[in-house]
């Protein structure tokens, strides 16, 4: 406790400059409201209630204070989500890049221990020592083996305290690396042989990992690691306002942040961006009549975002300064043909079966298109 | 006879929901509590005589009641019955306990003569669908109390607000959790009761349900009241109805009288039990509660039996693992247990008693499909839909469909035709224009619209013998012979529908859903527009759509794209309009010209499949130039024409189709011919793409001068070694060619190199010596050996 105190007064204190804020100190008035208004039975371990993380999660009202919604949409998912972590399995959430995986895992922990920094960072480099636990090597060679010379990974210190860690991006660890966590899932408890010890998990352990899947890079989960996991799969947002008013928030934050010259594509700009990459991801048309060919790239909302800021950039440095169809049709052909010649045929099939066939509004950014894909 | 108004108002009432489950349970105990000597049941009233064909042994459910008026229009209500529905298990008690069990709702031909009245309105509204399913089985559960929402017109319906404001999702959850998982003493009875009457207070239908509502228990109050007059003393009457209507039947409200029985319209109508299926159960909806997983709630019928509700979550893990297991895909028992677990949890957040289907089926999700629902939606579907089909004793059946089945016969003068004997019948599709009416100008056409049905239906009345007269579209021949296979076939597809029009509907509707491939579904427009039925068309045409997108086989897009272009030109002696086909064969053009690249990279047996394909979608391009895409499949022809890595004969058939339709100029062909025929390029390249442009038109290529000039330069800047090779294929590519085309070769060459056309001609068309024979064989070994 006295360690948890510490780390929010260290976070206080530099929370001016720090770029970004963990999300227990962002809405620490909200979880505050929520646990003191709190009726229903907490797990051990758990500041709260589930259904009160359900609320912080997914918006709601706490006697007079609104509660913002921190994922909106598939509030289904959250429920299993949350369950899975009353029931002491550890939860993996999978999903497209740019599904707000992190994002989720790190508002679970912020609700239930209001600690969201437990978190092994995956890469290609990461080894298991970064999982279990390595040594103050000067104090393991003047002393040998102790406690004090032990230094703990975040995995292990929420095996001790209770509480729940996360591991970002597991499926970029290598195999190897990743069966380190099958043992730890099954046994729940932590050998270190070389103090003749075991470390067993306090009630209230638990692990949020978050995995990628259509993305290059990543290593396949074993089955054995997969069974020690209740998977969630994190859908794309659930219907195009949803996901038209995501992009042109974002895109408008961008264009602040980054200084971009030109103005803020036009909303129409932004439909035609939005719906030709959820047609191109589900396969078929928005209105469900014709079916298109998929592209091999993810074609996600973050991509979305990246293009009509890049189409500003270049309105503003090299355009009219108004973000044209040219400009757009640079990034459009730039983000779905990726895998050259199946890309290539996929975006021409498109462009000639459905997009001429929309009539005039879309007619500019055809040509356009049309002319890029050449 | 006279009715006073006396209120019924001591006769028990239990109010259920159709098909379920725990209301089945609830209701035995409580006949098992009151034993009464009566039991009154909501259903058709004139069902009575079949009561004992339901509970007989051999009778296996799922079944249904089937009615059907006897005169057109066919007017269908189906009433299915499944093993936990509370009504079978009342009229199972009831034979048990040797009790006396009647139906008490309005007889078939009233409800048929109301739907009639209903079915009138709804045309006349403006927004009102013509869907085969909804006009041709609605149920007399269609309109009744608590299976509307799944149902009827209002999208967002009292029944989901009641389940919104429970802080659920959907109603059929709410109800699981509420109702099917109490068991509780005389719990269900009670809430069914006030749920009821709460729906009765807040309820705003049309006022057309609500006067059907009305009439009916107006009618099941007079036939209480019957029961009561009749000597059973009103404590030993038992009276099961939809929760919706429990609530009326015990107040004092007025039974229907004679006279208003009276104004009542009717139809004439018949009544049979059919088999039903636990697929048709939950594919059809608007038949009530729990249908939408039939085998489940079989499943929740046998855990209550044996009183073994908790049990429920680990038998259906349990089933959907072994399916996956069954499937070849492995999973543990652990992930089961957890799978249990986290069901248990999920509906602990709701405060349910045990999990709903809902929940478990997302812990399946969860655990057992690692995530991904697609992995598992087969073994869900096993498991909550099954693949019960009910069983009757022999002879109980009298379907709808035969009844159909005869009166289409007559409509069509085929009488004759339903012999044992073998008979032949020829169609000619085309009107006939000396017939006084419509009808009878068709007649002919509608017979083949029938036929080709019943050959969907796989009922094997008809088989179509082939035509002498290939191009005649507008001829058929068939052989036809009736036998009792055909009537068991007949029987059988009333599963898919009740008249044979509705019955290939579905069967089309199955087929296209099984459809994978771009040809089969293409098979399937054709199939559904010799059937005369559109709608069918439209669906197989926007699969043919779906498939399409997902298939970039050349040769089945192509042949798709023509079997599009048939139907169009041909359609019009079967009636129908071929606009919608024309953009769809468009696309497939597009798809087809974009394809051809890649699959030309093939090797030569594959090549004779591409070969067709071509010749196919340049057929299409020549009879819709003024439509399809021209300018793009020509260029794709020119690069494949042009291209050295692709198969050469395809390569030379692109050329040659580009020759046929005057796209190659003399000095591209000359170009072309000198550049494959190059010292350097390997000799069965250069024979390959001759042989590929020979297999056109030959005529056309006799009479290009340029080729022959190109030819005779090369033969003649060869050396004694090349000349060796160069022979070898130019034989191959010669081959061919019959004696009188190679002729024409001669005199081309001849007239090129000066030499007198027939002393050259002569002198090629020897026999060959032995000796050449000996160097030809030598030259064949020689060049083998070299590759």
């Amino acid at each position: 406790m006295a360690k948890k105190q510490a780390s929010a007064a260290a976070s206080g204190n530099g929370a001016g400059n720090m770029l970004r804020q963990p999300a227990e100190v962002l809405y620490a008035e909200e979880i505050d409201a929520l646990i003191k208004a709190d009726k229903h039975p907490k797990p051990t371990g758990w500041r709260m209630s589930p259904r009160s993380v359900l609320t912080y999660l997914c918006g709601g009202k706490c006697g007079k204070l609104d509660i913002t919604p921190k994922y909106i949409g598939h509030q289904r998912q959250v429920e299993i989500a949350i369950s899975t972590l009353v029931t002491d399995r550890a939860l993996l959430l999978i999903g497209e890049p740019g599904t707000a995986k992190s994002w989720l895992s790190e508002h679970l922990t912020a609700a239930i221990n209001g600690d969201s920094t437990k978190v092994v960072q995956g890469t290609a480099g990461t080894t298991e020592e970064q999982i279990r636990y390595t040594w103050n090597y000067a104090m393991l060679i003047a002393h040998g083996p102790s406690h004090q010379a032990l230094i703990k990974s975040p995995i292990f210190r929420a095996m001790e305290e209770g509480a729940i860690a996360r591991f970002e991006e597991i499926t970029r660890c290598a195999s190897e690396v990743q069966d380190a966590m099958i043992s730890l899932l099954s046994e729940k408890r932590i050998s270190v042989p070389e103090l003749a010890t075991e470390v067993p998990a306090q009630k209230g352990f638990s692990i949020i990992a978050t995995a990628n899947t259509r993305d290059r890079g990543v290593n396949d989960m074993s089955a054995a690691i997969k069974r020690r996991f209740n998977i969630v799969v994190l859908p794309t947002p659930k219907d195009i306002d949803t996901e038209i008013g995501i992009v042109r928030k974002r895109v408008r934050e961008l264009a602040l942040s980054l200084d971009l010259a030109a103005q803020p594509p036009a909303d129409d700009a932004i439909e035609k961006v939005v719906t030709i990459f959820r047609e191109l991801r589900s396969g078929q048309t928005l209105d469900g009549k014709a079916k298109v060919k998929s592209p091999s790239g993810v074609l996600s909302t973050a991509e979305a975002i990246s293009l009509l800021a890049n189409s500003m950039a270049l309105a503003g440095n090299f355009g009219s300064g108004k973000v044209e169809a040219d400009d757009i049709a640079a990034g459009l052909q730039g983000a779905i043909v990726k895998d050259e010649e199946k890309d290539h045929v996929v975006w021409e099939e498109y462009l000639k079966n459905v997009m001429k066939k929309r009539g005039a509004d879309w007619r500019p950014l055809f040509n356009a298109c049309s002319e890029h894909h050449g | 006879m006279t009715l006073t108004l006396t209120s019924p108002a001591m006769v028990h009432v239990f109010g259920v929901r159709h098909l379920s489950p725990s209301g089945a349970w609830h209701l035995r105990r409580f006949l098992d509590a009151v034993r009464p000597k009566v039991v009154l049941i909501e259903g058709l009233a004139d069902a009575n005589d079949l009561i004992p064909d339901i509970t007989r042994k051999q009778t296996r459910p799922p079944i249904a009641i089937l009615a059907y008026t006897q005169t057109l229009p066919v007017r269908t209500l189906v009433y299915p019955i499944a093993r936990y529905s509370p009504e079978y298990q009342a009229l199972v008690w009831a034979a048990e306990n040797r009790a006396r069990a009647e139906f008490i709702d309005l007889p078939s031909d009233i409800f048929l003569a109301l739907e009639d009245v209903r079915q009138r309105h709804e045309h006349s509204s403006p927004e009102a669908q013509d869907e085969p399913q909804a006009d041709g089985a609605p149920s007399p559960d269609a309109q009744d109390e608590a299976d509307r929402p799944i149902n009827t017109e209002p999208p967002v319906s009292l029944y989901d607000r009641f389940a919104a404001q429970a802080g659920e999702t959907d109603y059929e959850t709410y109800w699981e959790r509420r109702f099917e998982h109490n068991l509780s003493e005389e719990s269900y009875r009670r809430a069914a009761f006030e749920f009821g009457r709460a729906l009765r207070e807040l309820e705003q239908d049309e006022p057309r349900w609500r006067a059907e509502n009305l009439v009916r228990e107006a009618y099941m109050r007079r036939r209480i009241q019957e029961t009561i007059e009749a000597g059973t003393p009103p404590e030993k009457i038992v009276a099961i109805v939809g929760a919706f209507h429990a609530s009326v039947l015990t107040r004092d409200e007025a039974p229907m009288t004679d006279q208003e029985l009276k104004s009542l319209p009717r139809r004439p109508s018949k009544l049979t039990l059919m088999p039903y299926s636990y697929f048709k159960l939950s594919s059809q909806s608007g038949y009530g509660a729990g249908n939408h997983a039939p085998a489940y709630f079989q499943l929740l019928w046998e855990a209550l039996e044996q009183d073994d509700l908790p049990g429920l979550p680990a038998r259906y893990l349990s089933l959907v693992a072994r399916h996956l297991r069954e499937g070849g895909t492995h999973r543990s028992t652990a992930e089961v247990i957890e799978g249990v677990r986290l069901a248990c949890t999920l509906s602990a957040m709701k405060e349910g008693s045990a999990p709903t289907l809902q929940d478990l089926q997302d812990a399946a999700v969860t655990l057992i499909g690692h995530g991904e629902r697609t992995a598992i939606s087969e073994a869900l579907a096993r498991v909550e839909v099954g693949t019960e089909i009910g069983q009757l004793p022999k002879g109980v059946s009298k379907t709808s469909i035969q009844d159909d089945f005869a009166r289409e016969i007559d409509r069509l003068k085929l009488d004759k035709y339903v012999t044992a004997v073998k008979q032949d019948l020829s169609l000619d599709l085309r009107e006939n224009r000396r017939a006084k009416t419509e009808a009878a100008a068709y007649l002919d056409l509608h017979r083949s619209y029938f036929l080709h049905r019943l050959r969907v239906l796989e009922i094997p009345f008809a088989a179509l013998a082939p035509s002498s007269q290939q191009s005649a579209t507008w001829a058929e021949k068939w052989v036809v012979q009736w036998t009792p296979e055909a009537e068991i076939s007949l029987v059988e597809a009333v599963l898919l529908g009740e008249t044979v029009e509705l019955a290939t509907a579905y069967k089309f509707k199955m087929l296209l859903e099984k459809c994978a491939a771009v040809n089969e579904a293409a098979q399937l427009v054709r199939a559904a527009c010799e059937c005369g039925m559109m709608e069918s068309m439209e669906a197989a045409r926007r699969r043919l759509q779906e498939l399409s997108t997902e298939s970039t086989e050349f040769t089945a897009v192509a042949h798709a794209a023509n079997e599009l272009g048939m139907l169009a030109r041909y359609g019009d002696v079967r009636r129908f309009d071929p606009a919608p086909l024309l953009p769809l064969m468009d696309d497939l053009f597009v798809q087809g010209s974009l394809a051809l690249l890649g699959a030309a990279n093939c090797d030569n047996d594959a090549a004779k499949g591409v070969l067709v394909g071509m010749d196919e979608l340049n057929k299409v391009n020549l009879e819709y130039h003024d439509r399809v895409d021209e300018p793009l499949w020509t260029s794709k022809l020119k690069l494949l024409s042009d291209a050295d890595d692709r198969n050469p004969i395809l390569s030379g058939y692109a050329c040659a189709i580009l020759l046929e339709r005057s796209l190659l100029s003399n000095e591209d062909l000359a170009r072309e011919v000198s550049r494959r025929l190059s010292p350097g390029i390997a000799a069965d390249l250069g024979a390959g793409w001759f042989e590929g442009v020979s297999k056109r038109n030959r005529y056309a290529l006799l009479t290009r001068q340029p080729l022959w000039e190109q030819l005779a330069e090369y033969v003649k800047s060869l050396d004694e070694e090349q000349f060796r090779r160069a022979i070898v294929f130019l034989r191959r590519a010669f081959g061919g060619f019959s004696p009188q085309e190679k002729q024409q070769i001669t005199e081309n060459l001849g007239e090129h190199w000066g030499v007198n056309p027939d002393a050259a001609s002569e002198v090629l068309q020897q026999p060959l010596t032995e000796q050449e024979e000996k160097t030809l064989e030598d030259l064949n070994e020689f060049d083998f050996g070299d590759l």
